[in-house]
């Protein structure tokens, strides 16, 4: 009740904030100008638009999650909306959860939106989609749900501008985790390689997340790969959100 | 702290248990591992019983804001403890019965006044009916009616504060807990506010409020307690912290001629004339009578005669002087 309280004004706040709409502007701009580079590449325009367009989906989401999300709970401190909200009958972390979820929900319609606007242009200019589309969006998201927790969690520890370079930082290395244990021969057995090793398992493997390139080329993807995917998100989400809401637990405020 | 009374007659005890109870409170901020570290309160014991209006008085940056977010669980104390009707400040139960109004209340820019009540409503606990009466109830108190669908945004000081102690009202706390709540309104809002506190009062709520403004502060408390630089330096009912001793005699005359006043503004500590008549200020009641007795025999009029106490206001000075 309290959590549903705290997440339906988080989702209406920024509802009733313009900078959605702008980036929103700004994704459908990009879903509908994706054919510009279909030209180039002659007879695969509905792959590059696909493509293009899911891709365009995963950053504006990014985006969204790391300029709202690593606000979140900072806003409320800094704008001492939060001493009204903490000194009711309610826990912190129910708090957390309910900025968490309302962040969720937000991200949950922007994806559906931004879905939507991609599947009517596919279906306009003659092509299909198959259920690796659909499954390609709903990992965006998960990796969205992830992303929003990391950021919930930095925003409750440090500045929003901080948080958003760490945030997006993690996003850039995350996608590109293979390269801390590629490493070339003479790393054998230094510290660094134990220190590379360290970070690729702390950090988050996004690249889990991405099956876009088999989506935009109709390739299917097992189920199982997917619960996987899925299953690995929630767990990384879930203990994201438990180290937010122990940091938020004693914060003076 | 619980007092045990045997309650006489019926040969049971009863346990009494006040509504606010801190024992050797302390906190102590740091910005940061390498700066220097503020102790903002120290050792601050103090009750509040049931039912009881409490002025929490002390200069800027004395602690009170500190004080008061301990109780509404914001910051953890460094040392000590604080409990709302016997249950510890950081638990649920403690949270249930306070209703608090921060200095220059801040809310949802974004929302109008029915729907932050409704929001406060919600994170309280309420079910839809509830809120709905609690709507009813609190803006017909607080005047909220004509500006229920604006949004925050647009809102002066007096109709952010007239919001602010709606939501503190939001779930009939038993226990509000103001800080500074007349501070930067105008007088009708102090006024508004003054006479708030004092139905709230009626209404058998224990009220614990902060503020430097002493006329405020007198007028409606029971009892006040005094923090100066962290430590609460007095506590008491105000008749009792304030000496009855009377500090000066204010004598008013008039129909007496200039060498009756040359004379009796000799014997006086300070002298100034007005309409009403001369105005001799004596240091206490035994000159005073020699001066009514002069204006008597020298055939005038005693238009006035003022013993002036110690104000809340000159004991808070010399609290503050004895301390410095």
């Amino acid at each position: 009740m309290r959590v549903l309280a705290v997440a339906q004004n988080t989702f209406r706040e920024a509802v009733r904030d313009k900078v959605l709409y702008v980036l929103l502007f700004f994704a459908a701009s990009t879903v509908l100008g994706s054919k510009a580079l279909g030209w180039i590449s002659i007879g695969q325009d509905i792959k590059i638009v696909k493509d293009i367009s899911l891709a365009a989906v995963s950053i504006f989401g990014v985006l969204i999650a790391i300029f709202v999300g690593t606000n979140l709970i900072y806003k409320e401190i800094d704008k001492r909306t939060i001493y009204t909200i903490i000194c009711r009958p309610m826990a912190r972390y129910e708090f957390i959860l309910g900025k968490y979820l309302g962040m969720a929900f937000l991200l949950g319609v922007v994806t559906v939106v931004m879905t939507a606007v991609t599947a009517v242009y596919v279906l306009s200019l003659g092509g299909t989609l198959d259920l690796t589309f659909f499954l390609a969006v709903v990992l965006i998201y998960w990796e969205l749900l992830l992303i929003t927790a990391l950021a919930v969690l930095l925003s409750s520890l440090t500045s929003p501008i901080l948080g958003a370079l760490i945030v997006f930082s993690t996003f850039i290395v995350g996608h590109a985790t293979g390269i801390l244990i590629d490493l070339p021969e003479h790393f054998d057995g230094t510290v660094a390689e134990k220190a590379l090793a360290l970070v690729y398992y702390v950090l988050p493997n996004l690249s889990n997340f991405n099956i876009r390139a088999e989506a935009a080329n109709g390739v299917p993807v097992a189920p199982a790969y997917v619960l996987w995917a899925i299953t690995y998100g929630t767990v990384y989400t879930a203990i994201l959100l438990v180290l937010a809401s122990l940091a938020f637990e004693d914060k003076d405020v | 702290m619980l007092w045990l009374r045997l309650v006489e007659g019926l040969g049971k005890v009863t346990i009494i248990v006040s509504a606010i109870v801190t024992e050797n409170l302390g906190k102590t901020y740091r910005s940061s591992v390498w700066k220097s570290t503020v102790r903002s309160l120290d050792g601050l014991s103090l009750t509040v019983g049931e039912n009881e209006v409490f002025g929490f008085l002390g200069r800027n940056g004395a602690g009170k804001t500190t004080t008061i977010k301990i109780l509404c669980g914001l910051i953890r104390p460094t040392d000590g403890m604080a409990r709302i009707h016997g249950e510890p400040v950081r638990k649920r139960a403690a949270r249930q019965s306070i209703g608090y109004l921060p200095e220059n209340p801040y809310f949802y820019e974004y929302l109008t006044p029915r729907e932050t009540l409704d929001f406060y409503g919600r994170l309280h606990g309420l079910s839809r009916n509830e809120r709905a009466a609690e709507w009813e109830k609190l803006s017909d108190l607080l005047d909220l009616r004509d500006i229920a669908s604006q949004r925050v945004r647009g809102f002066s000081k007096g109709m952010r504060q007239r919001l602010g102690f709606a939501v503190a009202l939001v779930g009939n706390p038993a226990v509000l807990i103001l800080d500074e709540p007349m501070s930067g309104l105008d007088p009708l809002g102090r006024r508004a506010i003054r006479e708030l506190i004092l139905k709230m009062r009626d209404e058998k709520k224990t009220i614990f409020f902060s503020s430097h403004v002493l006329g405020d502060v007198e007028q409606v408390c029971d009892r006040v307690g005094i923090l100066v630089k962290g430590k609460l330096m007095s506590q008491g009912r105000i008749a009792e912290l304030l000496t009855e001793k009377i500090r000066l005699v204010e004598v008013i005359a008039s129909g007496i001629d200039d060498g009756v006043v040359q004379e009796l503004r000799a014997a006086s500590e300070a002298y100034r004339a007005s309409e009403a008549g001369h105005h001799f200020t004596v240091t206490d009641l035994a000159s005073a009578n020699a001066s009514i007795k002069e204006i008597h025999a020298a055939g005038g009029t005693l238009v006035d005669f003022v013993p002036v106490k110690e104000s809340l206001e000159d004991f808070f000075v010399r609290i503050q002087e004895g301390h410095s």
